[in-house]
């Protein structure tokens, strides 16, 4: 079962906040599966007996319907019964216009592209993620516990040729207390005192944090930060997170998947030819964490550079590529997409036209099709944008869709592998089916030969090496698999530290907000990438955690990690050194850095705390026997209270000695 | 303390004490003071020290009626207006509930 929430807070005009705000005891209700148009009737007006918890078929789940149960008070709670496709009209319950706010338009910077008002990204988003329910809502997966929910419902809730269900009845009670209200403001000052004056401070909300994940293809040192002479940089940029309207659960595939692959591979692919014949500017893979929630992950880099503590500064940053959505090409052309307002400006159209140019370039060579929007079409939503805010850098956004995105379920939990069309045949084993190649992949591979070779070429790669960079079809294929089939396969395993084995897998590309676990996904790419872009070292596990003593090894240039190896079949591990130049930056909202909760330049979002979530079903009596058994409870009280009395009164009466004196003789 | 057995100069003394420390905004033992001395105040019959004890009695119970009046008018206004007052409220509450406004 996995819950909405832990509420997250934010700070906006309207101030929205999207909650489950629970009762701190559990919410109960008289089960009701939601299958047809009666049954919501029956809910909402007609059943006797509310409040009722729903517990809804997956066609249901819209937002209409939701709406109306956010209305009544007759709804105790909703569990959705997922299902593995989406409706065919599409879901998403993202808004329409994802990240208005913190995006480049504004009122002063390209106003008639602010707010969607040129192009509409997400038409399907009904913003049902951003809405404020005041009851728990939980998603169930189809499986035994549902069966046992449903036989409990049909046992003793049916109606029965059209009279109401008797008592005593069937009913469920959802936990899923938040400790945090309003709006990231208020939870955070609660925070703030709580830690100041309270013997047992209780933390109210954490801002969400995690890391980026970037590397360059030649080493830069680290330990100095700012500005770095003669660096000039090419940035191939990704997002690293996705989201749904539950807690946990964000497969992904087409929104922010197909991009991280496509990008490691292209690394892959780009990275021996690069030390062989370095290009004259240098390359940088970014993967920004935190993107759903208004940029956290590059606007924090953005503010890093901005501020020279980063590795490099927005004077090194030559150009940007950035890969946005491009799973569901099938067959067609790529869109790159570029702003409008900064082109203006000759120099950076000059600029921005000769990326097009060597893309499409090679593209050509590739059968691959590149077109350009309409000249006056805004930038999509993408980390890009926030380049942009702060310097007219030239860049493109890479994408499969034209204006809308073709994606029917952007950041929802239908965004899954069937979507992207990887499905493998039924007979193969988990071994087999990490090697298959399907046609998702044949296809993201293309593109990653075409970003790897437009990457080389931009940074002043010679030509005659571009036939060399290709990506390879078996690692998308086993990329794919892995994040989003089971990533607890042998090859990602064997990429990660020993003590990440046998650890839980990805459950969704959601950002993590106080633990970085080992299994998140920003670890699972952080090692990959080091795999990929790095060497193996001969050093043992000590030198490796602390290379300062070791002659040839620089901390500063370089990452040392201790991963696992290959896990041979009685379970053990031939662990070693990989020295790479992946590192990971902080990816927390400059706001919590600035403490100005309520910021609107950048992302203020915050998740609440909790303390339990679990759900129970059981009988319930009716009211009525209940408040009977009370009286009479409180009727015996009284009795015996009255009795009492009138026998203490009485005692001497009651129990007069009868018995003589004992007779002594004498 | 079982008042019976006590004479009559310790119970006055013991009524003017509790009179007296009532007023270190401690309105509960202005109660205690009117609950325990009411029978001996106003029931029992005349003795020497009763009118004094009645006048404290008296006086105690005033002084417990307006901390009630004016502890109930503030508790009301507090519990009514504090997610309303949002940062103030916040700045003058001990303890805040959790995941209610």
């Amino acid at each position: 079962m996995a819950p909405v929430g832990g509420c997250i807070f934010h700070d906006c005009l309207i101030c929205l906040w999207l909650c489950a705000l629970a009762s701190i005891s559990g919410d109960t209700g008289v089960l009701h599966v939601l299958e047809t148009e009666a049954d919501l009737d029956w809910i909402l007006s007609t059943g006797p007996h509310p409040p009722y918890m729903v517990v809804m078929e997956a066609a249901f789940f819209t937002r209409s319907t939701m709406v109306k149960m956010k209305n009544s008070s007759r709804v105790a709670g909703v569990a959705v019964i997922k299902s593995n496709t989406g409706p065919t009209e599409g879901f998403s319950p993202h808004t329409s216009c994802p990240n208005q706010n913190t995006g480049v338009y504004t009122e002063h910077y390209g106003p008639e592209l602010a707010n969607c008002n040129n192009t509409v990204w997400n038409p399907l988003g009904n913003g049902l993620s951003y809405e404020d329910f005041a009851f728990p809502i939980f998603s169930l997966k189809d499986d035994n516990q549902t069966q046992v929910i449903r036989k409990c419902y049909e046992d003793h809730n049916m109606r029965m040729n059209g009279s109401a269900p008797q008592y005593p009845l069937c009913a469920m009670q959802l936990f899923s207390h938040m400790h945090a209200v309003t709006d990231t403001v208020t939870c955070m000052r609660r925070t703030d005192l709580q830690n100041s004056f309270s013997i047992n401070p209780e933390k109210l909300c954490d801002p969400l944090s995690d890391f980026n994940v970037w590397t360059s293809i030649r080493p830069l040192n680290n330990s100095i930060k700012g500005h770095k002479e003669n660096e000039s940089v090419v940035i191939a940029a990704a997002r690293l997170d996705g989201r749904s309207f539950f807690w946990d659960i964000a497969p992904s595939a087409e929104g922010t998947v197909s991009s991280i692959v496509t990008l490691l591979a292209a690394a892959q692919a780009l990275y021996p030819v690069a030390l062989e014949a370095p290009p004259q500017r240098n390359i940088f893979f970014t993967f920004f964490q935190g993107e759903a929630f208004d940029y956290i992950g590059s606007s924090r880099m953005v503010y890093d550079m901005e501020n020279s503590k980063f590795v490099i500064d927005l004077d090194n940053v030559h150009s940007l590529l950035e890969i946005g959505q491009i799973g569901l090409r099938n067959g067609q052309s790529l869109w790159m997409h570029s702003d409008p307002v900064s082109r203006k400006n000759t120099t950076v159209n000059k600029q921005v036209a000769n990326l097009v140019a060597n893309i499409k370039s090679v593209a050509s060579s590739l059968n691959l099709s590149l077109n350009e929007p309409s000249a006056t079409q805004a930038l999509p939503p993408s980390s890009f944008q926030r380049f942009l805010r702060v310097r007219p850098v030239p860049g493109l956004v890479l994408a499969d869709h034209q204006a809308s995105f073709t994606n029917r379920y952007y950041e929802s939990l239908y965004d899954t592998a069937t979507y992207l069309n990887v499905t493998y045949p039924s007979d193969l084993s988990p071994e087999q089916q990490l090697e298959y190649e399907t046609e998702a992949a044949k296809s993201l591979t293309q593109v990653a030969t075409l970003v790897a070779r437009s990457i080389y070429k931009q940074a002043g790669g010679e030509d005659r090496f571009l036939n060399n960079i290709t990506a390879d079809t078996k690692t998308v294929a086993k990329l794919l698999y892995g994040f989003l089939i089971m990533s607890n396969n042998s090859w990602f395993s064997s990429l990660l530290p020993p003590e990440a084995l046998g650890r839980g897998s990805i459950l969704g590309l959601v950002i993590t907000h106080i633990i970085n676990t080992l299994t998140s996904v920003t670890r699972f790419v952080q090692f990959i990438l080091a795999n990929m872009t790095g060497t193996v070292t001969k050093l043992n596990q000590s030198q490796c955690q602390n290379p300062k003593d070791v002659p040839g090894e620089s901390k500063d240039l370089y990452s040392y990690s201790w991963v696992s190896g290959p896990v041979s079949v009685n379970g053990t591990t031939d662990p070693y050194c990989v020295r790479s130049s992946v590192h990971l930056s902080k990816a927390l909202s400059p706001a919590f850095e600035l403490t100005d909760y309520g910021s609107r330049e950048y992302s203020t979002w915050t998740e609440s705390r909790w303390k339990t979530i679990r759900a129970r079903i059981f009988l319930v009596a009716s009211p009525q026997l209940e408040m009977m058994t009370l009286g009479v409870g409180v009727a015996v009280l009284l009795v015996s209270l009255v009795v009492t009395y009138f026998i203490s009164s009485k005692a001497e009466l009651l129990f007069s000695a009868t018995r003589e004196p004992p007779n002594t003789t004498y | 303390m079982n008042l019976e057995r006590i004479p009559n100069e310790e119970k006055l003394s013991l009524c003017r004490k509790y009179y007296l420390g009532g007023f270190a905004f401690l309105p509960f033992l202005w109660l205690v003071n009117v609950v325990w001395f009411f029978k001996e105040a106003f029931v029992k019959p005349a003795y020497t020290e009763q009118p004094q004890i009645k006048t404290y009695v008296k006086r105690s119970a005033l002084g417990l009626l307006l901390w009630v009046a004016v502890l109930t008018t503030w508790i009301s206004i507090f519990q009514h207006f504090r997610a309303q007052w949002g940062e103030v409220a916040d700045y003058i509450s001990f303890t805040i509930p959790l995941g209610t406004p």
